[in-house]
């Protein structure tokens, strides 16, 4: 790839394309529109098209021009966070939020540079105590608490 | 007038019950706190917090959610004077003499001049929304399905003109969020479209989820890449006050940049973020000695807040009179008020006339409380920004949890945040900002339906947008916004525009 070239919004144009050409595969056996009016494939299919030649766009631009580079992805913090949140939506219901909400919180603290357990551990279980408090008894959303050992 | 009275009455009579000042006041309280802490703007906050306003009816809820993002926007400016960090965008350019105030060691003067001026700016902009709100919303009754569509396309055109960054990409991210509202049952035939067979899929994308994935999850994940800043250096904060001939340099900033902001507030997209941008280039411009600024001129200061707060309220007017969100913070309204049962609309304030003056009137209240609640309690947002962030952002995200969690009650909600985070960084990494996709979003459905409402009564006949002169007359606009935003010339202009 030339000098020329802003890697960011080529990667970027592909990326649209793709999403858009997915999105078409996605529509392709809805009806496309009846007469007196426009169907339920007709702006999925539509929108998708525009999308994907705007991408296409964004392609030709990006090799006529000088860009940004692309960023430095990460991969590991992300999945930690992300894995985290996963980890919430598991545990929650099973076993309630007293498990849930410390278990998200170290997932979640592993992602950063240095991991202190036994803080880590402790200011989990103290926020989890403040988020039943606020959430379940000020609030009265119904979040389980501990489906197993209370029943709620 | 005598209309305008009585229905400031009756909406000051329902915003003063015990309840409901409770209500505003816990709304800026925690809108406040969160907004102090960088890395959470007023979209990731009030996604955050809206499962505290669940429970509540929707009046107050409303009257929460209002005080959360004013907080939200408050606690942004504060930090950005005293440690040099904006917690959300529209108080970047309050860093600029804000920081360099609180350096000379005028920090409290800086932060009064900012309170006075959102004050001023907030009592002038409330009267705006009571006084146009009635006429707008009548305007808003006789318009038809073609109008609407036509108004919305022009909504997304200014949209994108006003969205920071390249055209391409803002228009990109648009049709990404409208794609992405079509996905779920259509509504005329009961079709599932896009889904994927996900059951959870049929009802569509939550909006919740999606903004709280793609701002909230998604700002985390790039926060903790970049190593911690350590060390936040506070000087002294100096008497709060500022002296009579601080009033005097900054009665015009605030006053001028309070009509700036309220106008560009009403305009969708970023428009309430370029108040305090144009507010900053202004006085600049007007200023006897622009070298000044930038070195701590208190009018830098008065005028991007005064601004950033008109823009704020005003967003509220689209939303209100003609149900269309202009930007992502009103869509989020959109969420809330859904939750409620409300369809926000024109019909809103006929027929719950209590909810809609009573949120006005509590908006003026907001802004009160922020003045006298937060100068005292400065010391303790410091003390909030020496938490570390290791030990913030797991908070942050099991505040998200628990928060999309409970809208539903469902794990799969929780699952679809994750994702959409992911959505969300991968969007920053490219360089694509995800505040237009979110504007198509909400906007989407909207359009789509009323598109598909006009087309049945004219028959499936598209000349409907044009015969219509309403309708023709904004469709033109539109063509026009976007066709002048890529020509060459006011491009290049435009880039600098943004570069201030």
């Amino acid at each position: 790839m030339s000098r020329m070239t802003s890697r960011q919004d080529f990667i970027g144009g592909l990326v649209v394309i793709a999403v858009a050409g997915f999105a078409l595969w996605l529509a392709g056996d809805l009806p496309s529109g009846t007469s007196g009016g426009i169907g339920p494939g007709t702006l999925p299919k539509g929108l998708a098209a525009l999308l994907g030649l705007l991408g296409v766009l964004l392609v030709a631009t990006s090799v006529a021009k000088e860009g940004s580079p692309l960023e430095r992805w990460s991969i590991r913090g992300p999945a930690i966070i992300l894995g985290a949140v996963v980890a919430f939506g598991l545990t929650v219901r099973p076993l309630g939020l007293v498990v849930a909400g410390p278990l998200s919180i170290l997932v979640a603290a592993l992602a950063g540079e240095e991991v202190r357990w036994r803080e880590t551990t402790l200011f989990g279980v103290l926020m989890t105590g403040f988020c039943i408090g606020l959430f379940k008894f000020a609030l009265g959303l119904p979040v389980p608490l501990a489906p197993w050992l209370l029943g709620y | 007038m005598l209309d305008l009275v009585s229905h400031l009455g009756l909406g000051f009579s329902t915003a003063l019950s015990p309840i409901n000042l409770f209500l505003a006041f816990v709304g800026c309280m925690v809108g406040t706190l969160i907004g102090v802490l960088p890395g959470v703007g007023p979209i990731a906050t009030i996604a955050m917090l809206m499962p505290l306003t669940l429970k509540v009816d929707p009046t107050g809820a409303l009257i929460m959610l209002a005080g959360i993002y004013y907080g939200a926007q408050y606690g942004g400016s504060t930090t950005a004077i005293l440690v040099n960090i904006p917690g959300e965008i529209t108080a970047v350019v309050t860093t600029l003499d804000g920081h360099a105030m609180a350096k000379k060691g005028e920090a409290g003067i800086a932060l009064g001049i900012a309170a006075i001026g959102s004050f001023f700016a907030g009592t002038v902009s409330t009267m705006i929304i009571a006084a146009i709100g009635a006429p707008l919303t009548r305007l808003a009754l006789v318009f038809g399905p073609a109008e609407y569509f036509a108004l919305m396309v022009l909504g997304l055109g200014l949209a994108i003109v006003l969205a920071r960054g390249s055209v391409l990409k803002a228009v990109i991210m648009v049709v990404f969020g409208l794609l992405l509202a079509t996905v779920g049952t259509d509504l005329e035939t009961g079709q599932e479209r896009l889904t994927l067979g996900i059951a959870e899929l049929s009802d569509g994308v939550d909006f919740a989820v999606l903004a709280m994935g793609v701002f909230g999850i998604a700002e985390i994940l790039r926060n903790i890449e970049r190593p911690e800043t350590r060390g936040v250096e506070m000087g002294r904060i100096g008497r709060l006050l500022p002296s009579r001939e601080d009033l005097r340099r900054s009665f015009g900033p605030i006053v001028r940049a309070t009509g700036i902001g309220a106008v560009l507030g009403i305009l969708p997209g970023n428009g309430a973020v370029l108040g305090p941008f144009a507010s900053y280039a202004l006085e600049k411009k007007l200023a006897a000695d622009p070298s000044r600024f930038g070195k701590g001129a208190i009018e830098g200061v008065a005028g991007p807040e005064s601004a950033n707060n008109a823009g704020a309220q005003t967003a509220f007017i689209p939303l209100l009179t003609l149900g269309i969100p202009p930007n992502a913070v009103m869509a989020l309204m959109v969420g809330a008020m859904t939750i409620h049962g409300l369809i926000p609309g024109p019909l809103i304030m006929t027929k719950h006339p209590t909810l809609f003056w009573g949120m006005i009137a509590s908006m003026w209240i907001g802004n009160l409380m922020l003045l006298v609640i937060n100068l005292p309690l400065i010391g303790v947002w410091v003390r909030l920004l020496k938490v570390p962030y290791r030990l913030m952002f797991p908070t942050i995200l099991l505040f998200c949890c628990i928060g999309i969690y409970s809208i539903n009650n469902n794990p799969a909600d929780v699952y679809f945040t994750a994702f959409f985070g992911l959505v969300g960084y991968v969007l920053i990494k490219l360089g694509l900002e995800p505040a237009p996709m979110l504007l198509g979003f909400v906007l989407g459905r909207l359009m789509e339906e009323k598109l598909r409402q006009a087309l049945a009564l004219s028959e499936g006949s598209f000349m409907t947008f044009i015969e219509r002169p309403i309708a023709g007359i904004l469709l033109v606009v539109a063509l026009a916004v976007m066709v002048i935003a890529v020509l060459p010339a006011v491009r290049k202009g435009r880039e600098e525009a943004f570069q201030e």
